[in-house]
């Protein structure tokens, strides 16, 4: 176990930093340790199983989305790992210390801010901090300039002294966030962060997100605005019904949901044989007729490939004199990832 | 245990952010003095109406006893201040640990390394420092008395020890009741009913026995050892609440100059005079609500450590 320890805020961590970083998250090597994990973890509430048999894993300093509908299981699942529930059965480790022979250790090592602000509102921001601090027994003299540069790092130094009922709701989410950190836990488990926030406290929270997992801690996130997750996500584990769906890096999931390229084609006619045409490209693995639209004929081609194998098809089209009125790729964005793999199953 | 820990570290221990969180946030501005202010000025005003009250009543003579004036301010300020206690004990502590549910930063609180045993306490004692400041705020004005004479500082300690005690107790209800009901308002009114039941009922139930009690003794026909009986029941009695505490001992300090033990002769049928040696109310009332408040204490942090099944 770590030595208990005030938090290292690097210089680079401003306020005035943030607000000119780029949103890119770090980079996670595929053999990563795992710093949280689950296995067969399964909660039942009476007759209703909230999580069954869920087996999560996330690698250590990743930005892991945790997806899925309300009811889905996230808020338990988050609950059980920062300690505040004990599962019906099977195990999750966070840090190498399983959640429920060593909770102590476990609250050692997470920041956790659930999808509420639980603020004081009869405090000082400042004192908001402290008294966190006091709770994770940081020594009285190193909380100041801890607390200083907290609040540069989510850009509230200038908010030090009011009364925390005072601040704007993206201001209190942007303090929460800060309370998650005056420990330096290795993990901030972050429940539903950008919830309630309107779109510039979003991309706010969004970016010290980043900014924190640059500076080398595990972000585990539950959403359900895939925009948010697909931006700064280096990982994502989609939950349904109370399981896992699917889970990995984000390529990884791209790639296993969509491993080919698609197109649609848009045709005045002549459809069968332009299915044959471009069937006899090299590169295409399937064409399938798809219903007419608006009289006009389509057809889903899946190829392997860069663009030439597009640019082929059209060549080829065109020397049949075949009317194609346009060629479209098909987007693989993480909201058809979800769709594909969901089934809108809530428990 | 604390022999290899720093100074700094020592010192971390014995705080209480909890304790330092709530009195900062009861301080703060103008709020709690002049709820103090207009306290003293309230009970100023109370003793000013009970001396002149007092010294209305004259004695066949035309003259007014000094110890009998001294003696009826000293209780009406201890009647108001337990009053005060009953209120204010339960009121500052049924919501302290709902209080944070309600909030929603229970489960924040419960995932710092900060002890169950730290919440709990820290919260008792920050809302018993509030009652004692008034209670020592008071002093001055109960010290007023001693002018009159008719009370001694025996009194004066002996009034303040049941208070305080009956803060205590109050206190640890209200937490104990916070910790186990999900809402605050359910917590308030079941600590209430309980305060209800110590200061007011109990008392009722005190008074009834002590009738039958005080009726039965030197009767004609009960043995002396049942009559000796019959007097430490209805001591045990009197000691399961304040208001009796506080009048027994008085009686007993007034009548047997002892705050400790004291002797009663009883006559029984056969014609046997038997001394009933003892204690003084007060003591068995402390010793037994201390050890209740310490074992709701205990049962809440039992409680708040507790993880959700």
């Amino acid at each position: 176990m770590t030595e208990q320890s005030a938090p290292n805020i690097p210089d680079g961590g401003s306020a005035e930093a943030i607000s000119h970083t780029p949103i890119v998250p770090p980079v996670v090597p595929a053999d990563a340790e795992m710093i949280v994990e689950t296995r067969g973890l399964t909660k039942r509430y009476g007759k209703l199983t909230a999580i069954n048999n869920l087996s999560l894993q996330v690698p250590k300093g990743a930005i892991y989305g945790f997806v899925g509908p309300n009811g889905a299981g996230k808020t338990s699942t988050m609950r059980i790992l920062t300690t505040l529930m004990l599962p019906s059965s099977g195990q999750a480790y966070v840090a190498g210390y399983e959640v429920t022979k060593d909770p102590r250790a476990v609250r050692k090592v997470i920041g956790y801010m659930p999808d509420f602000f639980g603020v004081y509102d009869d405090m000082k921001v400042w004192e908001y901090l402290d008294f966190f601090a006091a709770c994770y027994d940081i020594p009285e003299k190193q909380r100041p300039e801890m607390i200083s540069d907290l609040l540069e790092l989510v850009d509230l130094g200038h908010r030090r002294d009011d009364m925390v009922d005072k601040l704007s709701r993206g201001m209190k989410q942007r303090l929460c966030l800060a309370r998650t950190l005056v420990h330096d836990p290795q993990v901030l488990i972050l429940d539903e962060p950008a919830s309630g926030l309107d779109p510039r406290a979003r991309v706010e929270i969004r970016e010290l997100m980043v900014e924190l997992a640059n500076m080398g801690k595990t972000i585990f996130f539950s959403s359900h605005i895939l925009a948010d997750v697909a931006e700064i996500c280096t990982h994502i584990g989609i939950i349904e019904g109370g399981q896992i769906v699917m889970q990995g890096s984000m390529d990884e999931i791209k790639r296993r949901l969509m491993p080919h390229r698609e197109v649609i084609v848009t045709l005045l006619d002549k459809a069968d044989e332009a299915k044959s045409v471009l069937g006899g490209v090299a590169g295409v693995v399937e064409v399938t007729m798809l219903p007419d639209e608006a009289g006009r004929k389509r057809v889903r081609v899946s190829f392997e490939g860069d663009d030439t194998v597009m640019s082929n098809m059209v060549q080829a089209l065109a020397s049949r004199g075949i009317p194609m009125m346009n060629l479209t790729e098909q987007s693989h964005d993480l909201e058809t990832v979800f769709m594909k793999v969901t089934k809108g199953i809530v428990t | 245990m604390t022999a290899g820990l720093s100074r700094a570290e020592r010192r971390l221990r014995r705080q209480n952010p909890v304790a330092v969180k709530e009195l900062r946030g009861r301080m703060r501005g103008a709020r709690a003095f002049i709820v103090l202010t207009v306290y003293l000025f309230l009970m100023s005003g109370f003793m000013l109406l009970l001396y002149m009250l007092s010294t209305a009543s004259q004695d066949i003579y035309g003259f007014t006893s000094g110890g009998q004036v001294g003696r009826t301010l000293f209780a009406g300020i201890v009647a108001v201040e337990l009053f005060l206690v009953t209120f204010i004990a339960p009121a500052f502590t049924a919501g302290a640990i709902s209080g944070e549910r309600e909030r929603q930063t229970y489960d924040l609180l419960r995932t710092t390394l900060l002890p169950a045993r730290k919440l709990v306490v820290g919260k008792l004692v920050s809302a018993l420092a509030y009652v004692f400041l008034l209670l020592l705020a008071a002093i001055p004005l109960q010290s007023i008395a001693f002018l009159f004479g008719g009370v001694t500082e025996a009194e004066l300690i002996l009034a303040f020890v049941i208070l305080g005690v009956t803060a205590i107790v109050l206190g640890a209800v209200g937490v104990f009741f916070s910790a186990r009901l999900p809402r605050t308002l359910a917590a308030n009114v079941t600590t209430y009913a309980v305060t209800l039941g110590i200061t007011i009922v109990l008392p009722l139930v005190v008074f009834i026995v002590f009738a039958i009690v005080n009726s039965t003794i030197g009767l004609r026909g009960i043995p002396a050892d049942v009559q000796a009986a019959l007097l430490y029941g209805l001591l045990i009695l009197v000691a399961t609440n304040p208001l009796a505490t506080a009048f027994a001992t008085q009686y007993w300090l007034l009548n047997k100059q002892s705050a400790f033990l004291f002797t009663e002769t009883v006559t029984g049928s056969d014609g046997v005079i038997m001394q009933v040696t003892l204690i003084s109310p007060w003591v068995l009332f402390t010793v037994f609500y201390l050890i209740v408040a310490a074992v709701l204490v205990f049962q809440t942090v039992r409680r708040v450590r507790k993880i959700e099944g």
